[in-house]
């Protein structure tokens, strides 16, 4: 079945957004996409997970049809499948190629935002090379309208190029954690090479050799290359920086700095051993230094290697393969109602760009403030506007506004990783863990704020703020924040200079 | 002479495809081996395929019923601390 393509990344609406917006740098600090080449800016500026706006609009799905891995990773537990986790590498259910390609076109039709779908796992994608490359296969020719994205150690990549240059595939995630092996030597236990496991040193010697001539490979055919690192303090922070100047010299056109996982319960090596991820303080640092001209990917949530919906929701329990195999789907019918509805997405994403630019110009053109940065906090369910109630809230967002505009700095788990019971976790109630993920903020903006959170936020030093409901994020954070350097709140401090640099 | 996989196993496929002779297939609840097919590699490679890309220390048992990745020699993880950490997560 050959459908015709109804969604080309090229149509008219993908090329109204820069607006007003032209320069490097316009007020808010935000656009993170200007210094971008404008061919790979075409094809990114719409990706859930590329465009920290995008994906308040857009969805995205995994297909765990990946199993095997050829490396140990030491943040990685084969064994760990759990519904309430939220980790890459897990999942719930296994699918075969045919169920994953009706799976994606049931979420497809039922989801029309859904615009992307990626193989990232829970094994390698690579390392299943028949079972990847036949669901790519399919998917390219029945439902035309999807991007195809793909994530790997490296280890089989320059095997795999030649294939991934014939589908539907523009990007192509590698995870590199470093490119010396003796560090390396301290995150991955082993690999399977030439019909031997192969340990230490000279294992990663060899998936570091591997991961750069794929990447140069990959580049040299002209695929987008976005390299993952995970951070693991006192193993290979120090080292991120030196990652990221070689994979973007080789053209990599993002580097996207991941925190470390790690809890004794994941039963993973640094789980067990007692190994601690980054603080939100120390990831922030490590992605400002990494980002260069670029502040993207902030919003990256590691997704399950089945995730489906909104990055941040998952959906899956709604697309089970007993539900998916009840469903009628008319894939052609469903594309006519996905072309129409990413229209009417794309003329509302412009149209605030666009506004979101004007207002950055007019803040240009008031007197430039020499207050501190300060950190917020946004519930919000999506559409770039604060609209959820403080306790429906799973995540915030994490902004700073600074007298440079507001930027976008991360997410942070309201329940942290766990959804058991709300004595989990050294008795803390639900409250106090959120409380405690906030800390660094000195506001948290919602719709609602319930009378108890209320006065225990108070308590904690962070201002709840129900009063911007229904506003644009960054107009309301940059309210605040003007309300607070009128208050006289942000008088330069010696150690907000951090925070700026 | 054949090699076995047991329950332990978290049926990743990662030994299908490497087996010389096909002896490996999928099975509820978890991969197994045919005893007929199996070789042990010999002839084939000097060590044995499926037990070398297994991830799961104990999940794959030579002829004699010894474990080919004993405890702590696949995560690096030594096996007290890993009882350690399983008694204390559950006393909670």
């Amino acid at each position: 079945m050959q459908l015709p393509v109804l969604n080309d990344a090229s149509s008219p609406a993908a090329h109204g957004a820069k607006g007003g917006c032209e320069a490097s740098s316009c007020g808010t600090t935000e656009n993170q996409m200007d210094s971008l080449p404008d061919s790979i800016r075409e094809k990114i500026q719409n990706h859930p997970c590329y465009s920290e706006d995008a994906h308040h609009y857009f969805a995205r799905m995994h297909v765990a049809v990946a199993p095997a891995c050829n490396i140990q990773c030491h943040y990685c537990n084969r064994k760990y499948d759990c519904s309430n986790e939220s980790r890459p590498g897990v999942v719930s259910e296994l699918l075969t190629p045919d169920q994953a390609v009706k799976k994606t076109m049931a979420v497809a039709a039922n989801i029309p935002q859904m615009t992307v779908l990626g193989i990232a796992g829970p094994g390698d994608p690579l390392a299943n090379p028949e079972r990847t490359f036949e669901t790519f296969r399919r998917l390219s020719e029945e439902a035309p309208d999807i991007k195809l994205c793909v994530s790997t150690n490296g280890l089989a990549l320059p095997d795999a190029v030649e294939e991934l240059s014939k589908h539907n595939i523009d990007h192509v995630t590698i995870t590199i954690n470093c490119v010396d092996p003796e560090i390396g030597a301290k995150i991955y236990p082993w690999i399977f090479w030439k019909n031997k496991r192969i340990k230490g040193v000279k294992g990663a010697k060899i998936l570091i050799e591997q991961q750069q001539k794929g990447l140069e490979m990959l580049i040299a055919k002209g695929i987008l290359v976005k390299v993952n690192s995970v951070m693991i303090p006192g193993v290979n922070d120090q080292h991120l920086a030196e990652v990221s100047r070689v994979v973007k010299a080789k053209g990599a056109f993002l580097h996207n700095v991941m925190p470390l996982i790690s809890e004794p319960e994941h039963g993973t090596f640094y789980g067990v051993m007692g190994q601690r991820g980054p603080t939100p303080d120390e990831l922030q640092d490590l992605q400002d230094s990494c980002s260069g001209d670029m502040n993207m990917m902030r919003h990256c949530r590691q997704c399950r290697a089945d995730a489906v919906g909104m990055l941040g929701e998952d959906r899956g329990d709604e697309f089970t393969l007993d539900k998916i195999e009840e469903m009628d789907i008319d894939y052609q019918a469903a594309m006519e109602k996905r072309k129409v509805i990413h229209v009417a997405i794309q003329a509302e994403m412009d149209s605030k760009r666009l506004e979101k630019a004007q207002k950055a110009e007019q803040h240009k053109q008031v007197a430039k403030l020499s207050t501190r940065p300060v950190l917020m906090a946004v519930a919000t369910s999506g559409q770039g506007v604060i609209n959820l109630h403080f306790g429906h809230a799973k995540e915030f967002l994490i902004y700073e506004a600074s007298p440079d505009g507001v930027r976008f700095i991360s997410h942070r788990k309201a329940d942290q990783y766990c959804g058991g019971d709300s004595t989990c976790g050294d008795g803390e109630s639900t409250l106090q863990l959120t409380i405690r993920a906030l800390a660094g903020c000195e506001a948290v903006l919602c719709s609602k704020v319930g009378y108890e959170p209320w006065e225990q936020l108070e308590a904690a030093g962070i201002a709840p703020n129900g009063e911007h409901a229904l506003e644009p994020i960054e107009e309301a954070v940059m309210a605040v924040y003007q309300e607070m350097a009128a208050a006289g709140k942000l008088v330069t401090t010696p150690e907000a200079v951090r925070a700026s640099a | 002479m054949a090699v076995k996989i047991i329950e332990s196993c978290v049926n990743c496929f990662a030994c299908e495809p490497v087996c010389p002779s096909k002896a490996i297939y999928e099975a509820k609840p978890h991969f197994l081996v045919d005893a007929k097919k199996c070789t042990e590699c010999e002839g084939d490679f000097p060590v044995y395929q499926c037990a070398s890309i297994c991830p799961i220390e104990g999940a794959i048992l030579d002829s004699f019923g010894i474990a080919i990745n004993p405890p702590g020699s696949l995560t690096g993880i030594p096996p007290e601390k890993m009882a350690e950490a399983m008694a204390e997560l559950q006393s909670h």
